[in-house]
């Protein structure tokens, strides 16, 4: 009876799990089949290509088409983007965290909670005030600008998660024992903060490197050179040809959806292993 | 090396309402001296120690190392060193590293350091674990790794706040007896925080009993068991506890009915027959006696056997008026619940007198 129930509850699993798979996987294998049809049989209607094609995939790699003139470029400032503005976030949310968690100022919990509060007001609300302020200090055109507001859109995030570990896992007495051992603030950041810190570090720089790399409105907004732009800009831009190239264009999109997976894959153990262990006794 | 001294030491937390964590503490531990904080929890013990450390400030008052006044002085400057209760190793670095890592931020020679790490662990035998993260050490090479972190120092005064109260207990007898010997070899001023009063007894040359951040007494381990300055020290010190119970002074005490007869000079400032007082008996401090011998009749509610004596406890009076009180007697005495027995006092028995109301000692 019981493993009746068990074998009917794990079949249930298995089909949550597969309708789940197949509604995330379908559009990714619906650009797959675009991306290798010829380009008169982009919409035959067909489960899969008759003479299946890699020349979408020749055309975006060898830049062989005006849609994609800059593609390498373009996927280079992407991970420029993405990378500063990872780095950005974590600079300032860890120094942040380290503030609100360890130093522990009476004002910590107003800091988390009116940094929390940003996110009140949506970002399509923003663009404009933004590009005013980008506009101001002569940043428009440049990265800098697509830089800036993601550091700013993904700190206040990135700073309760980091805080929030920081106060359970962390525990004070580290600190108060680098203290007597003769460090600093600075060092026990650097020294025994970071280190520590590494699990949530990962997750959160993941989270800020895909913030900024799917940003679509805001690079749109800043960056109208070719040269500047990002890959979602170029992928917009695909739409505003009167011949689409369909085919191009899911070619590119399966380009720009590669490093995120890499990503994900890369790091997917660092992000469990609890680095806490063992130096204090629970 | 260095005497410590606190000096009309208090710590107050507001918030709520204030609490007095550590209430004008004078207490002064000598050169090279063991001193035991004890107390029951939320006592300060703690507070009394980190405000030694310079973890926690000092709200009134002094507080001095070596003569001199440390109150304003950064916890790094104040040459002491710490073992947490919870170790507080870093989860990053080897032993090794771990032990080092006071010595590297004060620049000291890497030979040194390597030198001193290496001597701190073999008197610590941890000499085979210097490469392993604590994570892969067991309870008690953590509690010797902290030990080690804090010996490389070569401070003036250690600071120990309960460090073994996550051990079990077998190896917290074991490591506590190291612990008071490797602190006599080393002659290094010590403050060991602990709540468990065998460890204060055994380890401490002198301790000093805690009550809601104020100082009870101050003595060395036998003066604390043999004259209690108050009920409160009277029943934190010594296992089973002593015996309190309410009597009225005739030519003897007089509990429940029955006159024990004590030396009149053991009934000290207290003369005048009637006097009610709190009686403080220890356990062992009681015998069986025959039916025919002057003694309390008890009876029986529970017989603890030890192996090595056996301790009955059970209730003496009437119904109703009746004190729970604990006997020490020796193993193989039976005494089944609903027995009653005859207790008298040993020979050289001492009966404590306290004041009812303020529990000061009055004999
Ligand atoms: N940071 C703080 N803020 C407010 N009150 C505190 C703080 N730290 C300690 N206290 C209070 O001070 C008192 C003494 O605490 P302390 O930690 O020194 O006790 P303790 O004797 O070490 O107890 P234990 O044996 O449980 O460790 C307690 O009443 C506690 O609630
Ligand atoms: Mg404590």
């Amino acid at each position: 009876m019981k493993t009746r129930r068990s074998a009917l509850s794990t079949t249930a699993l298995v089909a949550v799990g597969v309708l789940l798979a197949v509604w995330t996987l379908l559009p990714v294998y619906h650009m797959l089949v675009v991306s290798l049809s010829p380009s008169d049989e982009l919409f035959a209607g067909r489960l899969w290509p008759e003479d299946p094609t890699l020349t979408a995939f020749s055309t975006v790699l060898t830049e062989g088409d005006f849609t994609v003139e800059r593609f390498w470029l373009q996927l280079w400032n992407s991970l420029f983007v993405a990378v500063v503005s990872a780095v950005g976030v974590l600079a300032i949310a860890t120094l942040a965290a380290f503030a609100v968690a360890r130093l522990r100022p009476r004002w910590a919990g107003l800091l988390t909670t009116s940094a929390l509060a940003t996110y009140v007001i949506p970002l399509s609300f923003l663009a404009i005030p933004l590009y005013k302020a980008m506009a101001n200090y002569n940043l428009l055109g440049s990265q800098w600008a697509l830089i800036l507001a993601t550091i700013t859109f993904g700190s206040p995030y990135a700073l309760w998660v980091l805080s929030q570990y920081a106060r359970a896992s962390i525990p004070s007495e580290l600190d108060e024992a680098a203290t007597i051992d003769g460090a600093g603030a600075w060092r026990i950041y650097f020294q025994i903060f970071l280190p520590l810190m590494r699990p949530p570090m990962v997750v959160v720089g993941i989270y800020a490197f895909l913030l900024a790399w799917n940003e679509y409105l805001m690079a749109f907004l800043f960056l109208s050179e070719e040269d500047s732009m990002t890959l979602p800009v170029t992928l917009g831009n695909f739409l505003n040809s009167d011949q689409i190239q369909w085919n191009v264009m899911m070619a590119t999109a399966l380009f720009y959806a590669l490093p995120p997976v890499l990503i994900y894959y890369a790091f997917q153990r660092n992000v469990s292993s609890g680095s806490t262990a063992g130096g204090v006794k629970n | 090396m260095a005497e410590v001294q606190y000096d009309s030491a208090s710590r107050i937390f507001s918030g709520g309402s204030e609490v007095r964590a550590v209430d004008a503490l004078d207490l002064r531990v000598a050169d090279g001296e063991f001193l035991v904080l004890v107390g029951p929890s939320g006592s300060g013990k703690s507070t009394a120690l980190r405000m030694l450390a310079g973890l926690e400030g000092c709200d009134e008052g002094r507080i001095l190392i070596g003569g001199d006044d440390v109150t304003a002085v950064h916890p790094k400057d104040r040459d002491i060193a710490m073992v947490f209760q919870n170790y507080a190793l870093y989860p990053h670095m080897t032993v090794g590293e771990n032990m080092g890592f006071a010595l590297r931020l004060r620049r000291t020679g890497k030979d040194e350091i390597q030198r001193r790490v290496a001597d701190a662990a073999a008197m610590l035998d941890l000499t085979t674990y210097l490469d392993r993260k604590p994570k892969a050490l067991s309870g008690g090479q953590r509690q010797r790794v902290a030990m080690g972190r804090a010996i490389v120092r070569e401070p003036s005064v250690f600071l120990m706040d309960e460090p073994l109260s996550n051990l079990d207990a077998k190896l917290r007898v074991e490591t506590r007896a190291n612990i008071a010997a490797l602190q006599r070899r080393l002659a290094t001023t010590t403050v060991y925080v602990t709540h468990d009063q065998v460890e204060a007894m055994t380890m401490g040359d002198r301790v000093a009993v805690l009550r809601d951040g104020i100082l009870q007494q101050c003595a060395a381990p036998r003066e604390l068991y043999d004259r209690p300055v108050n009920s409160f020290v009277a029943g934190f010190i010594g296992s089973p506890a002593m015996n309190l119970v309410a009597a009225t002074v005739t030519d003897g005490i007089e509990i429940a009915g029955t006159t024990l007869r004590i030396p009149a000079s053991a009934l000290g400032s207290v003369t005048q027959a009637g006097t009610p007082v709190l009686a403080g008996i220890r356990p062992e401090a009681l015998r069986l006696v025959g039916d025919a011998d002057e003694g309390i009749d008890m009876r029986v509610v529970l017989c603890e056997e030890l192996g090595s004596d056996t301790y009955v406890i059970g209730d003496v009076g009437a119904d109703g008026a009746s004190h729970r009180i604990t006997a020490r007697v020796p193993a193989g005495v039976r005494a089944e619940p609903g027995r009653t027995l005859r207790l008298g006092l040993s020979e050289s028995a001492a009966v404590h007198l306290f004041d009812p109301d303020t529990g000061d000692r009055l004999n």
